[in-house]
C-alpha cells in the first residue's frame, strides 16, 4: 500500500506533464507549427548543451528558494503567499549593502546574504505577528505586502539608488558578484539553494523541532492540546520561510541580475508556491520541480524562437501542468480513490497468492 | 484506473474545448500569427539571407511602443530582404535567455528596443562576438562598453521629439496650459518632456502667450489605459488643453478621455499629439503626430551588418537625417498656424530654433 | 470643492469594477471557497467582452460574453476544488497563470502581430440614453454612469438582503460556515458550492468585461492590473458583508483616484508611495481592527462527504 501510494504521487505529476504537453502540441498544430520540431527545440534549449544546462540551473535558483520558502511555511500550516515580497525585501537590503557600504569581496557577499535573509524574515514577521496576535488571515496580508514591496523596490530603483538613464539601480561591484560554476551562467547561488534545501529537509524530517513543526501544520488544535508552543512555531515558520526567500533575493541579485530593475523577481513568489505543492511539500522534490519548470521556461524561449509560436503557449503549458498536477494530487487523496487503490492491490495480492 | 482517466480526460476536454472555441473564431487570422518565420524574397544578388530577431518586454500588439518597434523591424526587413523573428511579453529575468536563443539559432542581428535590455545585450554580445546587437534608445556610452564592439545604440533625439510636439502645443493652446503623460521614469521620457516644455514656452512667448506645462506624471506601466483616462481627466480639470505622451496604451486611454470631454462640450477644444507613428484619424482629438522612423535606424544597422561595418557606434535619429518628423496635420489646426508650425520645424532642421 | 467633486466622480468610476470582483469573491467565500483567481477570470472576461462587443457592436452582449466565459473558466476551479478537494489557493493561482495566458494568446491569434490599435465603442451612459447633459455635480454623479454601475449597486443591495433576510441566503451562508451541519439539515452542500462558482465566475467575468465595454476602448494584456487582489482585500476589509464590501471598494477607488490627482498637482514625492496607499491601508486597518476572524469558518477547507 505504501509503495503504491508513493508510485501514485510520482505518477500524477508525470501524467499531468504529459497531458499538458499533449494539449500544448494540439494548440501548436492548430497554429500550423510542427509540434515535434517544437518539442525538440524545447529540449535542446533546456539541456542541449552544457551551457544551456547552466542557464537552466541559473533560472531554477530563485524558484528553488521561493519554493523552499513556501514548502517550509506550509509544513507548519501557514499560508505564506508573500514569498515574492520577502524575496524583494531581501534583494533591496542586499543591494543597499553591496552598492553603498563600500565593503567589497567575500565579506560583502557574506554580509549581503545574511542581511538579505534577515530582511526577508522581518518582512514575513509582519504577517506572522498580525496572524498570531490580531487573528488576521496571513494570505491577504502577505499578498498586500507583496505589492508594497514591489512598489517600494520601484522607489529604490527610480529614485534612491538610480543609475543613469533607465530606472534601475547601480550594479553590484564585480568583486561582490557570486562566482560562476565552470564558466557557465549558473553560480554558487545554486549551490546555496541546494544546501538550503538539504538543511530544510534535515530540519523537517530529522529533528524533534521539525517534527513538532509538522505536527502543528497537520493539526493545530491537537498540537496545542499536546502542549506545543503553537504561536512560537507559527512565528518561527514565518521568519524562517521569509529568510529563505530573502536569501534567495540576495543570491539572485549577487548571482544573476546584479541590479534592481523593473520586473525583478516578478511572479517568483507564486511560482514557488506552485513548485512546493507539485513537489508535495517535500523540500528535495521541490528542488526537482523547480529545475523542471526552469527547463520549461528556458526551453520555451528556444521553442518560440525556432517555431514562432507565441510565448503565451508555453505559459499555457506551464499553467496546465499546475492545473493537472494539483487536481491529480488532490484526487488521489480522496477517500474514494484510496479505497479504489486498496481494492486494486488486494486483488493483486490475491492473484499472487 | 478507469476513474482516474475519466476525470483527467474530462479536465483535458474542458480545456481543449476552451482552446478550440478560441481557435475557431480566429481561423481567418491564424495564418497571420507566424511572422516569426516570415519568408521575405531573397534578393537575387546575394547568396545569404540575413536574419534579424527582436525581443520586447511588452506585447507587439499593444497599439503603442511594441507595435511601432515591431513594424519598424518589418519595414526595414522588407526593404533589405531580411528574415525576421520576435519574442514579446518576456519577463525581465528572461531577456538574456531570449537573446541567447536567437544567437544560437544563427541570427545575424538582435534588435532590442529599449535601454532596459542593456545588461542582457552587453553580456550576450561578449559571448557572441560575431553577432550584431542594435539597442534602440540605448545610451551613448553603451557601445564603448561592448568588448567585441558589436553593439550599436540607436538613439532618436529626445529633445527634438519634445520640440516637435511642444512647438505645435504652444501654438494651439488657448488655456496656456499643456500636459505630458509619461510611462516609466526613463531619461528619454524626461528629455522629451523637457523639450516639449521649452519649445512650448518659447513658441508661446513668440505668440505673446505665457504657456505653462503641467508637471510630468508617470503611469508606471505602458499598458494601464485606465490610468491614462484618469490622468487626462485630472489634467483637464487643471486646465490642460494640449496633450503629449510617451506611454503607449496609456496614451490611448488619455485620448479616449479627451474625446469624451470634447463630445460633452460639443466641440473639439482639447487636443492630443500622438507618437511615435502617424496616427492621425485614430482619435478625433489627434491634431498631429510626432513621427519617429525607427525603421530607418534599424535599416542603417542592417546595411552595416551586410557591409561588415557594424559596431561600436551610436546612430542618432534626428530631424536632420529624417528619422524624426512631424506627421500629417488635422483640419482642426488653422492653416496659418500650420504654416507657422512648418516655419518652426524648418528652424529646428536648420538648427536655428530658439537661437 | 471642485477638486473634491472630481475625486468623488473618479472614485465611483474606479470602484465599479472592484465592486463586481469583490462581490464575486464574497459569493465564493460565503460558500466556503476562497478564490484568489479573480485576476485571471477578469482577464479572460475582459478579452471576451472586448471581442464580442467588437464583433457584434453591442457592449451589452460583450458583458454577457464576459460573464459566460468567466463561468466556463471557473468551472475548472469548481470541479477541482469541490469534487477533487484540491487546494483552493493553489487552484486560484493556477487560474491566474492560465487565464491571462489564454487571453493574451487569443488576442494575438485573432488580431495578428503588430496590428493597428483596435478600439471598440463603449456602453452609453444613462444620461446620453435619456438625452440629457447633466451639468451639476449631483446630476453627473447619478446620471452620467453606464447601466453597469447601477447594476453593481443594485447587486450590492440584493446581496445584502439575500444573505441576511432570506432563508435561501442563510442556507447558503451555512454552507460556508459549517458544511457538515448544513448537510445534515438537508442542504445540498455541493450544489450550493457549484452555484457559488457560477455566480463568482459570472461576476468576475463581468467585472473584467466592464473594463473593456464601459471604461477603456482598448484591450491590453494585463489591463486588470491587480484589481482581483484588491477585491480580495475588499472582501476581508469589508468583513464579508455586502455593505462593508461596497464601502471597502469605494475606499480603494477613492485612494486610487486621490493618488492620481495628487500626482498631477504635486511633484517630488515618488509616485510609488501614492500607489501603495490601498495596500498599506488594508494592512493597517486589518491590524487596527484586529478582531477575531469574522469570515466564514469553513473557508478554504475541503468538504468531504464521506467524513460525515
Amino acid at each position: 500500500m505504501k509503495n503504491s501510494s508513493k508510485l501514485v504521487s510520482f505518477l500524477v505529476p508525470v501524467i499531468s506533464i504529459l497531458l499538458a504537453f499533449i494539449i500544448g502540441c494540439v494548440i501548436m498544430a492548430i497554429l500550423g507549427a510542427n509540434p515535434f520540431v517544437a518539442l525538440q527545440s524545447l529540449w535542446i534549449g533546456a539541456f542541449g548543451s552544457l551551457r544551456n544546462v547552466g542557464t537552466t540551473l541559473a533560472r531554477s535558483t530563485p524558484l528553488i528558494f521561493t519554493g523552499l520558502c513556501a514548502c517550509f511555511a506550509y509544513r507548519c500550516g501557514v499560508f505564506n503567499l508573500g514569498g515574492e515580497g520577502q524575496f524583494l525585501m531581501g534583494s533591496i537590503v542586499c543591494c543597499y549593502i553591496a552598492t553603498q557600504s563600500g565593503i567589497e569581496g567575500l565579506p560583502a557577499i557574506l554580509l549581503c546574504l545574511v542581511a538579505g535573509a534577515v530582511a526577508g524574515g522581518l518582512w514575513a514577521l509582519i504577517a506572522g505577528l498580525l496572524k498570531v496576535y490580531r487573528g488576521q488571515n496571513e494570505m491577504i496580508i502577505t499578498i498586500m505586502l507583496n505589492y508594497v514591496a514591489t512598489l517600494f523596490m520601484g522607489v529604490v530603483y527610480t529614485n534612491w539608488l538610480r543609475d543613469g538613464s533607465v530606472p534601475q539601480t547601480v550594479s553590484v561591484p564585480d568583486s561582490t558578484k557570486l562566482s560562476r560554476l565552470f564558466g557557465l551562467r549558473v553560480t554558487t547561488a545554486f549551490v546555496l539553494a541546494l544546501v538550503a534545501g538539504l538543511l530544510v529537509y534535515y530540519f523537517l524530517f530529522y529533528t524533534s523541532k521539525g517534527f513538532q513543526l509538522r505536527a502543528v501544520g497537520l493539526n493545530m488544535t491537537a498540537a496545542q492540546f499536546n502542549g506545543f508552543a503553537v504561536k512560537r512555531y507559527i512565528l518561527m515558520s514565518f521568519i524562517v520561510s521569509g529568510a529563505i526567500a530573502g536569501l534567495g533575493g540576495s543570491a539572485e541579485l549577487l548571482g544573476t541580475q546584479f541590479r534592481l530593475i523593473n520586473g525583478f523577481g516578478s511572479g517568483y513568489g507564486f511560482d514557488g508556491v506552485a513548485m512546493a505543492l507539485i513537489g508535495q511539500l517535500h523540500p528535495l522534490a521541490t528542488i526537482v520541480v523547480a529545475i523542471f519548470f526552469a527547463a520549461l521556461r528556458v526551453g520555451s524561449t528556444t521553442m518560440q524562437a525556432a517555431t514562432g509560436v507565441p510565448t503565451s503557449v508555453s505559459d499555457i503549458i506551464q499553467a496546465l501542468v499546475i492545473v493537472f498536477t494539483v487536481a491529480g494530487l488532490a484526487m488521489v487523496k480522496l477517500p474514494q480513490f484510496k479505497a479504489f487503490l486498496g481494492r486494486l492491490t488486494d486483488k493483486k495480492q490475491k492473484e499472487a497468492a | 484506473m478507469k476513474k482516474l482517466f475519466a476525470l483527467l480526460l474530462t479536465l483535458a476536454m474542458v480545456l481543449s474545448l476552451a482552446a478550440c472555441g478560441g481557435g475557431k473564431t480566429e481561423a481567418p487570422a491564424a495564418s497571420g500569427d507566424k511572422p516569426a518565420a516570415t519568408e521575405t524574397e531573397k534578393p537575387a544578388d546575394s547568396g545569404k539571407t540575413y536574419k534579424v530577431a527582436m525581443i520586447c518586454d511588452s506585447s507587439i500588439s499593444d497599439g503603442g511602443w511594441g507595435m511601432a518597434c515591431y513594424n519598424a523591424m518589418i519595414a526595414a526587413a522588407e526593404k533589405y530582404g531580411w528574415e525576421t523573428a520576435y519574442s514579446d511579453s518576456i519577463d525581465q529575468s528572461a531577456y538574456y535567455d531570449n537573446i541567447v536563443s536567437y544567437c544560437d539559432l544563427g541570427y545575424d542581428l538582435i534588435y532590442a528596443p529599449g535601454n532596459q535590455y542593456t545588461d542582457a545585450v552587453l553580456q550576450a554580445a561578449e559571448e557572441y562576438p560575431d553577432i550584431a546587437f542594435a539597442l534602440l534608445n540605448g545610451a551613448e556610452s553603451t557601445p564603448a562598453k561592448a568588448v567585441n564592439s558589436n553593439v550599436t545604440s540607436l538613439l532618436p533625439n529626445a529633445t527634438q521629439i519634445g520640440w516637435i510636439a511642444g512647438a505645435l502645443a504652444g501654438l494651439m493652446t488657448e488655456t496656456n496650459t499643456i500636459a505630458f503623460i509619461g510611462g516609466m521614469e526613463l531619461d528619454t521620457t524626461k528629455g522629451k518632456y523637457e523639450g516639449y516644455k521649452e519649445a512650448a514656452a518659447y513658441v508661446g512667448a513668440q505668440e505673446g502667450k505665457d504657456v505653462k506645462t503641467l508637471d510630468i506624471v508617470y503611469s508606471n506601466s505602458f499598458s494601464a489605459s485606465d490610468k491614462g483616462i484618469e490622468f487626462a481627466k485630472a489634467m483637464m480639470d487643471q486646465g490642460a488643453d494640449v496633450f503629449f505622451g510617451d506611454a503607449s496604451a496609456v496614451d490611448s486611454g488619455a485620448r479616449q478621455a479627451i474625446d469624451e470631454a470634447n463630445a460633452a462640450s460639443g466641440s473639439v477644444k482639447v487636443y492630443d499629439i500622438a507618437q511615435p507613428s502617424d496616427s492621425l484619424g485614430q482619435n478625433e482629438c489627434i491634431i498631429c503626430s510626432q513621427v519617429t522612423d525607427n525603421s530607418g535606424l534599424v535599416g542603417l544597422s542592417m546595411e552595416a551588418v551586410e557591409n561588415g561595418t557594424f559596431g561600436g557606434e551610436t546612430i542618432y535619429g534626428t530631424l536632420q537625417n529624417g528619422v524624426l518628423s512631424a506627421g500629417a496635420i488635422s483640419d482642426l489646426v488653422p492653416s496659418e498656424i500650420a504654416e507657422k508650425y512648418q516655419g518652426y520645424l524648418d528652424q529646428m532642421t536648420n538648427d536655428t530654433f530658439m537661437k | 470643492m471642485e477638486f473634491a467633486m472630481n475625486v468623488i466622480l473618479s472614485s465611483v468610476r474606479m470602484a465599479t469594477p472592484l465592486i463586481f470582483l469583490a462581490l464575486a469573491e464574497l459569493y465564493s467565500q460565503r460558500a466556503g471557497l476562497v478564490h484568489i483567481g479573480l485576476e485571471g477570470l477578469a482577464a479572460i472576461g475582459s478579452l471576451s467582452g472586448f471581442l464580442v462587443s467588437l464583433i457584434t457592436g453591442s457592449p451589452l452582449l460583450g458583458v454577457a460574453a464576459g460573464a459566460a466565459v468567466g463561468i466556463l473558466v471557473n468551472m475548472i476551479y469548481a470541479y477541482a476544488t469541490i469534487n477533487l478537494c484540491a487546494e483552493q489557493i493553489v487552484y486560484g493561482m493556477a487560474i491566474n497563470i492560465f487565464a491571462p495566458a489564454l487571453a493574451a494568446f487569443i488576442y494575438r491569434v485573432y488580431f495578428g502581430a503588430g496590428s493597428e490599435l483596435v478600439q471598440v465603442g463603449l456602453m452609453n451612459s444613462l444620461a446620453s440614453m435619456l438625452g440629457v447633459t447633466p451639468t451639476s455635480f449631483i446630476g453627473k454623479l447619478f446620471l452620467e454612469q453606464t447601466p453597469m454601475v447601477y447594476l453593481a449597486y443594485a447587486l450590492v443591495i440584493f446581496t445584502a438582503i439575500y444573505f441576511n433576510k432570506t432563508k435561501s441566503g442563510l442556507n447558503y451562508k451555512a454552507v460556508g460556515e459549517y458544511p457538515k451541519a448544513a448537510a445534515t439539515l438537508g442542504i445540498n452542500v455541493v450544489g450550493v458550492k457549484y452555484v457559488a462558482c457560477v455566480i463568482c465566475g459570472a461576476l468576475a467575468g463581468m467585472g473584467g468585461a466592464y473594463l473593456t465595454t464601459c471604461y477603456t476602448t482598448t484591450y491590453t494584456d494585463g489591463n486588470v492590473a491587480g484589481r482581483g487582489f484588491i477585491a480580495l482585500a475588499a472582501v476581508i476589509f469589508g468583513r464579508w458583508s455586502a455593505g462593508g464590501v461596497l464601502l471597502a471598494c469605494l475606499f480603494f477607488g477613492f485612494c486610487d483616484a486621490l493618488q492620481i490627482r495628487l500626482q498631477v498637482s504635486s511633484y517630488g514625492v515618488p509616485y510609488q508611495f501614492f500607489q501603495m496607499i490601498p495596500y498599506i491601508a488594508t494592512v493597517v486597518v486589518l491590524a487596527v481592527i484586529g478582531m477575531k476572524k469574522a469570515g466564514p469558518k469553513g473557508v478554504g477547507k475541503p468538504y468531504l462527504r464521506e467524513e460525515r
